[in-house]
């Protein structure tokens, strides 16, 4: 427990700075500090890697932020099954060591992975480039243990890959954003590591050609685990980690994996695909592949620090991404931001950093950057998709909604919220609709 | 009086060709294929969200439940309507209502059968995965109640993992969009809550689904064995060996035998198992792969290996596994399909264990699974006239649910809990996970109109006091 504001002000969320810390170190541990918090009407948040502490609202009060990172023991590995129980506070990044002894991983690679626990990753349903072929923590939990805002702990599907035994409760909790409760402790499928992997990436003059490459590759039998598409300020930024000079164009990187031969096969394939769109290819192979995706995965943490920078994710039906890239490059322009736009294009998410063009860097320029980022909303909303802003400032949160209008579901949503939550003691005001 | 004011109320809504409400009609829904019957007071064709919406007003109105209905393939008594009420019949609403191959995705209404949209599919060179051995006769809607599984689950996942939105009328009759065409909408995933609820959360009248390409290749492998569990550990070395193929499905010794008397597919009517192994993906590792897993089998004991040469032989061997169940009707007037869910290594010791199950009871047990997924389906036969017998088979189905639980697996691989398991629920939920079930239910349906009388046990108190 930590009560010293010097401390304290480092779990800070959206500004609101907590007056006490917690790190339970067991299960138990947590169970009673909510229930502590319940009591006493104060409001909690839990905290992980604190890799997604800037998506959502700002909360209505932060009391406690409950530290996970004491949690991050395995409860049980079984290669053999395949599946893992580990602590919520387990780093992905240390769990992926641990378990790579034997042949076996978890296939999912969101920003930050150094930093990102397995309970964040749940508790945000964060993804990467991978999640084209792997989907997300979705589907990969098998099971989970949860203490409830009232303290009491549950546990949510098992170690079986199929379970229909009452409700499917892990859904509720992933990416509940610790609006549900805590979840403490997760069970999740593996996969057999892939015996190769290398990445295709084709640097293309203007986006159509890109655009027209990714269309092919979906419509072909290839099964690219990640198809990325970089417009020419995400390709800047990569351009040390990637090794290419500057050029102004766009880039789709494919990454492959899987046996030798198929593996070849894909990067042959993806090769000429790229040659008869116009493109130039480079090759990036086994180790070199993993670095060129993980610079990818981190492609905005290489951008300069700005206060009015504006990180966002846009979700689009996967058949808009590259339209959408386009047409938020023309918005963005015309409201005078610039913007950096890298998309997983398999699977319909923009991943995109706005900042004001010209040098207005003062508070002056947050209703105008405001009322920006409500157009492009208003881009992604047109094709039936959603903005969310993954990190922004506080004053700029002040004047928009992380989240966007709720739809017709939020009914129900609140009443799930009113049920496990009554108190409102799990991180109040977060969410979507203020839940 | 009362009933004939609801009958009255619901023709407004759908006409008076669409309301069933004669003794004859009624017995005709009072059952699926669980072994439980229980009549409804009235059966309505839907055919549009609107009538669907106005169905469950009428049903608001006048405090009677209701209980949406697909191609009642349901083994554990999902659609039987237990508190009676009205049955709303959902296998009007059958079309495929767009399909977006840029995006990968289709929209479909609740009552096409799974095959049907996979035939449709098919002709575009694309596929939605969950297959489920009833797949002629069970609908997506009825795939989404039950968050259905099939033989490709091991690799591809079940129906949660393929659905990617839903429209869904809920029991207050609002009409709500959970999810999709574009992923990861905010707000909770009640898509993924929905999935699985047992027409316990509303009616859903629209889905979208995630739609793959056609794999490049596929090989079916078919591998017999003299001893049950060399089988089932040649599906552990398979995997120890780090491949993940699409299908790993068993069928035991009955089972064969019923098989060849009603389909003759060829499968040797004296072997102890056979195991039927599917790969694919792109064509180049194929063969290797198949070669590999040909080398598994062989040191482990098989007697023989057969692989498809071409499309007929594959759905040779698909036909015979397919028909299982069908064709275990043969062995006697009834059977009841147990669905447990094992670790897969465990499958040989919960196999075991299910053969003592049987002798302990004096009961044949045959036994089809999925083996990739440690899905066990016990089938155990019985004659329904024969109430001794059949107490007999309550308990042994429970004592095999409850070894399941007891070797880290659960009471339920894909056919839902319904009537059927309300009482083994205790064996994997604590009363806290169930009160935090109820809550979800509190929040879809607070008057408990949706297919009520479902999956929950009564509470302890209750149960103690009776």
């Amino acid at each position: 427990m930590d009560a010293d504001p010097e401390s304290t002000s480092a779990f800070a969320v959206d500004g609101l700075v907590p007056s006490l810390t917690v790190r339970p170190g067991t299960q138990d541990e947590v169970a009673e500090v909510v229930s502590a918090c319940a009591a006493e009407g104060a409001a909690l948040v839990p905290w992980g890697g604190g890799t997604a502490m800037g998506t959502g609202n700002r909360p209505e009060r932060v009391d406690v932020v409950v530290r996970l990172d004491r949690l991050d023991r395995i409860v049980e590995f079984d290669p053999d099954n395949l599946c893992v129980t580990v602590e919520a506070g387990m780093p992905l990044a240390r769990l992926q060591e641990l378990i790579a002894e034997k042949k076996v991983l978890l296939p999912l690679d969101p920003p930050d992975g150094a930093r990102v626990t397995v309970g964040g990753l749940v508790a945000a349903n964060l993804s990467g480039p991978r999640r084209l072929q792997h989907g997300t923590i979705r589907d990969w939990v098998l099971g989970m243990r949860v203490v409830l805002p009232d303290g009491e702990r549950i546990r949510c599907g098992g170690r079986v890959i199929k379970n229909v035994s009452g409700y499917d409760m892990n859904k509720l909790f992933i990416r509940s954003f610790g609006t549900l409760g805590i979840v403490t402790e997760v069970t999740v499928k593996l996969l057999p590591m892939p015996a190769a992997q290398a990445s295709v990436m084709g640097l293309f003059p203007d986006l159509s050609g890109a655009a027209a490459v990714v269309e092919k590759v979906l419509a072909s039998f290839l099964l690219p685990e990640a198809l990325d598409l970089l417009d020419p300020g995400a390709l800047d930024l990569l351009a040390p980690a990637l090794g290419h000079g500057a050029t102004g164009g766009f880039a789709l990187v494919a990454g492959f994996t899987g046996s030798r031969e198929v593996v070849a096969r894909q990067v042959r394939d993806m090769e000429v695909l790229i040659a008869e769109w116009g493109g130039t290819t480079h090759l990036f192979q086994e180790a070199d592949s993993v670095r060129a995706w993980a610079a990818i995965t981190d492609v905005f943490r290489a951008l300069p620090e700005d206060p009015l920078r504006v990180l966002c994710t846009m979700a689009v039906p996967i058949g808009r991404t590259a339209g959408t890239m386009a047409s938020v490059r023309v918005r963005a322009a015309e409201q005078g931001l610039t913007a950096t736009l890298s998309a997983h294009a398999g699977s319909g998410i923009l991943r995109a950093a706005f900042r004001p063009t010209h040098g207005s860097s003062g508070e002056g320029a947050i209703p105008g950057m405001a009322a920006a980022i409500e157009i492009l909303r208003g881009e992604a909303a047109a094709v039936g998709g959603s903005l969310v802003i993954q990190e922004a400032s506080p004053r700029l949160k002040e004047r928009i909604d992380a989240w966007g209008r709720p739809g017709s579901g939020f009914a129900t949503m609140r009443r799930i919220k009113v049920e496990f939550d009554p108190q409102r003691v799990c991180s109040p005001g977060r969410f979507l609709g203020g839940i | 009086m009362a009933q004939s004011v609801l009958v009255e109320d619901l023709r407004q809504v759908v006409g008076e060709a669409n309301v069933l409400n004669t003794p004859v009609h009624l017995q005709l829904y009072q059952y699926d294929a669980y072994l439980e019957e229980r009549r409804p007071d009235v059966v309505v064709f839907a055919h549009s969200t609107e009538e669907v919406v106005g169905i469950i007003k009428v049903c608001n109105a006048h405090g009677v439940p209701f209980v949406p209905r697909g191609g009642g393939t349901n083994l554990s008594g999902g659609t039987i309507p237990f508190k009676g009420g009205v049955v709303i019949e959902m296998i009007r609403m059958n079309r495929l209502l767009e399909v977006d191959q840029r995006s990968l995705r289709a929209r479909v209404q609740p009552g096409m059968f799974n095959l049907e949209l996979g035939n449709a599919l098919a002709l575009l060179g694309y596929q939605f995965l969950p297959d489920p051995a009833s797949q002629k006769a069970a609908t997506l809607g009825g795939n989404v109640a039950e968050n259905s599984g099939g033989p490709h689950c091991f690799k591809y996942g079940v129906t949660t993992n393929h659905v990617v939105g839903l429209t869904v009328v809920l029991p207050d009759g609002e009409i709500a969009e959970f999810g999709g065409m574009a992923p990861d909408a905010p707000g909770y995933d009640l898509t993924g809550v929905f999935v699985g609820s047992e027409g316990t959360f509303g009616v859903c009248t629209e889905v979208v689904v995630r739609i793959v390409r056609m794999p490049e290749g596929v090989k079916t492998m078919l591998a017999i064995y003299d001893s049950i569990e060399r089988g089932s550990e040649t599906v552990s070395a398979i995997v120890a060996a780090g491949m993940v193929p699409a299908t790993l499905e068993m069928m035991d010794q009955l089972v064969i035998q019923a098989v060849e008397q009603s389909i003759h597919c060829g499968l040797p009517v004296d072997c102890a198992t056979v195991l039927i192994i599917e790969i694919d993906g792109l064509k180049d590792d194929l063969e290797a792969q198949s070669e590999a897993i040909v080398r598994l089998c062989m040191e482990h004991g098989a007697r023989e290996v057969r692989v498809a040469k071409n499309e007929g032989e594959r759905a040779l061997l698909w036909a015979g596994r397919r028909g299982a169940f069908g064709a275990v009707a043969r062995l006697s007037p009834s059977y009841l399909v147990c669905d447990g869910t094992v670790p897969r290594t465990a499958l040989p010791t919960v196999l075991k264990k299910v053969a003592e199950v049987g002798e302990k009871y004096d009961l044949k047990i045959p036994n089809v699974f999925h083996a990739g997924d440690g899905n066990l389906h016990p089938l155990i036969l019985f004659d329904w006239r024969n109430a001794e017998q059949k107490a007999r088979v309550m308990k042994a189905g429970m004592e095999i649910l409850a070894l399941c639980v007891e070797l880290g697996g659960t009471i339920s691989g894909e056919h839902g809990v319904g009537l059927e398991k309300m009482d083994s629920l205790r064996l994997v939920l604590s009363e806290a996970d169930i009160r935090s079930q109820l809550r979800v239910k509190r929040a879809f349906d607070p008057k408990d109109l949706a297919n009520p009388g479902k999956i929950f046990p009564a509470p302890l108190e209750v149960v103690g006091a009776s």
